[in-house]
């Protein structure tokens, strides 16, 4: 039997208040119930990376009734590692689509960044993974935001200031150009994880330790509460399953799902990925963040039946599979 | 054209008003890019108003803590503290504020190691898969420790040690070590922090393998100064072969003169690491 010495007990005490405190907040209704009305999510049907991505971008972004004429567009791949055998980052030829399709929507500027999570060679990371093709001049588009200049903005969990990179804070719109992924911590990262990469490495290290104390996923909705100004183009061409997000397998799915309501994009991928969202943590404590209910999301394009497939989850998460025993019946 | 004075040139030029620098030109000065610019310009016998006007900036910024902030103006102190005291020592300053700073480094742990994750692992649900007995240094108070801030940690410490021969601090100094080797890959080299994660064995990187022999110096086993040798072959990042060139250099492992190619980026952290003399790591190495 483990001893426990009072100078033992008394953090674990703490700790064990912490959790009831965040179990708390967890169930406090507003964090649970989503706003009034509807979202549009756009899913496109795409049979691969070859084929023209830039039309199913401009159809998914018009059917969503986003306008960037005049805007200031930053686009947010998920730019993580890279290894030729496998689907760990955002696609190439969807950045390059997004790039164009913004451009052709009429937006004043649009500029491609990303800070990696633990690589510290961005630039060399992006040359890896193809990101040079994206735009002929990509190193003057492309900023690394783990080492971009940064403003406080105060309000992370209450009152801590939260850096964020200039050139996201001077951005109209961040599109989080994510990849489909299952995760070995949150389950799936998706559209609204995919802004981990915003919060600079030269002010929280590599890897961005300090959200991983507050908690993956609040710091996910800390982050998408703090950051409102985004649009989601999620690359579901071809998704990672099993142990993600850098050692899984690819999964192909041919789809883009786009919206302006992150959440109902993240839950319409789920559907897609034969996941049940609300299985997922994040999902389902992001409330007021947006939509998650299915008869809440108004579907345009393909419709979930049509495209999804049942992408592997690690044992630890078998429980979000739809149709897996409910979520309070897990050992 | 000299590649190193090129070098040297291009960090000349991009000196910020302020002393420092930022990580390109034209941006806003951080501690880090600032040190290593300084540090690079160490070796240039033209240089001595740039390093006193890179200095002035540090000097003027230290937190009342004793550490540093990664950059003016940004709260807290981090694992950069580490870097100035490098700098400090390099350029000769015997000050109270690097005593300070380094007290603050010398108290500053990983959370792995705090009681509660002791226990946490004690009931068999570790925070981290790695043996946590041995604490190494955290990006910033309250994180876990990582092999790069260690790494810096270890360079500027061995300093502080081969100056002040202070019994803690090198207590501290073999700690750190130990929690390095305990890091290592099944590969030989090093990941960012666990060797694995999920039961799953991590790769080494490049640059992170690079930092540990840094920090490691004499100490490093030669399986993974053999191991850091291998990475050469295809490698591809020009920041991850700075730092592997320097490690190497560092553990008698180097070749005779650095080969540079054209600069052919506006990174100011690379091309400092690209022209850095390696042997002012060294513990007891200073300028003149």
């Amino acid at each position: 039997m483990l001893k426990m010495s009072r100078r033992l007990f008394v953090p674990m005490g703490g700790a064990g208040l912490a959790a009831a405190y965040t179990a708390l907040r967890a169930r406090t209704p507003e964090r649970l119930v989503s706003p009034p009305g509807t979202s549009v999510v756009a899913i496109a049907k795409v049979s691969g990376y070859r084929c023209d991505l830039v039309r199913p971008i401009l159809d998914g972004v018009r059917a969503c009734g986003l306008n960037v004429r005049g805007k200031n567009v930053l686009l947010k791949p998920n730019l993580v590692e890279f290894d030729a055998s496998t689907t760990i980052n955002t696609d190439p030829a969807v950045v390059a689509a997004a790039y164009a399709a913004f451009h052709q929507l009429g937006a004043a500027t649009v500029l491609v960044g990303e800070g990696p999570g633990h690589r510290r060679d961005t630039y060399n990371l992006a040359r890896q993974a193809g990101y040079y093709a994206v735009a002929s001049n990509f190193e003057q588009v492309f900023t690394d935001l783990n080492r971009d200049d940064v403003t406080g903005v105060p309000g992370f969990l209450g009152s801590e200031t939260l850096y964020l990179p200039d050139t996201a804070l001077r951005a109209d719109i961040i599109v989080s150009l994510a990849k489909m992924k299952t995760h070995h911590w949150a389950g799936v990262t998706l559209s609204m994880k995919n802004l981990f990469g915003i919060v600079p490495g030269a002010v929280y290290g590599w890897p961005k330790n300090r959200l991983h104390y507050a908690g993956i996923t609040t710091s996910i909705l800390e982050l998408n509460r703090m950051v409102r100004n985004t649009f989601a183009i999620v690359d579901g061409v071809i998704g990672m399953e099993g142990n993600g997000p850098i050692q899984g397998r690819p999964k192909p799915c041919g789809v883009l799902v786009m919206g302006r309501d992150l959440r109902a994009v993240d839950a319409t991928c789920c559907r897609v990925m034969g996941i049940e969202p609300l299985q997922v943590e994040y999902l389902r404590m992001a409330g007021a963040l947006g939509q998650i209910e299915e008869g809440r999301i108004e579907q345009r394009g393909e419709p979930v039946a049509a495209v999804a497939t049942g992408f592997d989850v690690i044992g630890r998460f078998s429980h979000l599979k739809k149709n897996a025993k409910n979520f309070k019946d897990r050992g | 054209m000299d590649l190193l004075a090129d070098r040297l040139g291009f960090l000349r030029g991009t000196q910020n008003a302020d002393g420092g620098w930022g990580y390109f030109p034209g941006k806003k000065s951080w501690v880090e890019p600032t040190v290593w610019a300084a540090l690079a310009l160490a070796r240039d016998p033209h240089s001595p108003p740039e390093l006193s006007r890179a200095w002035g900036l540090l000097r003027d910024c230290q937190n009342s803590d004793g550490g540093w902030p990664s950059a003016p103006g940004v709260e807290g102190s981090t694992w950069v503290t580490a870097l100035v005291i490098t700098l400090g020592d390099v350029l000769g300053k015997k000050s109270s504020q690097l005593a300070r700073a380094a007290n603050w480094l010398q108290g500053l742990t990983g959370a792995e190691t705090s009681t509660l994750n002791r226990v946490l692992r004690a009931v068999k649900a570790p925070a981290v898969e790695r043996e946590v007995k041995d604490p190494g240094w955290p990006w910033r108070p309250g994180d876990s420790a990582w092999v790069e801030p260690t790494c810096h940690a270890l360079i500027a410490l061995k300093k502080v040690f081969r100056r002040t021969r202070d019994g803690a601090v090198g207590h501290r100094i073999e700690a750190g070590e130990r929690m390095l080797l305990a890091t290592r890959c099944a590969d030989g080299g090093w990941n960012y922090g666990s060797p694995q994660a999920l039961g799953v064995s991590l790769p080494g990187y490049v640059e992170t393998t690079a930092l540990a022999l840094m920090g490691l110096q004499g100490n490093a086993p030669q399986g993974a100064v053999r191991r850091a040798r291998s990475l050469k072959e295809g490698l591809r990042s020009p920041l991850a072969g700075a730092c592997l060139s320097i490690a190497l250099a560092l553990c008698g492992a180097g070749e005779n003169g650095r080969a540079l190619t054209r600069r052919s980026s506006p990174d100011i952290l690379l091309c400092a690491l690209e022209a850095l003399d390696p042997g002012l790591l060294q513990p007891g190495v200073q300028l003149c």
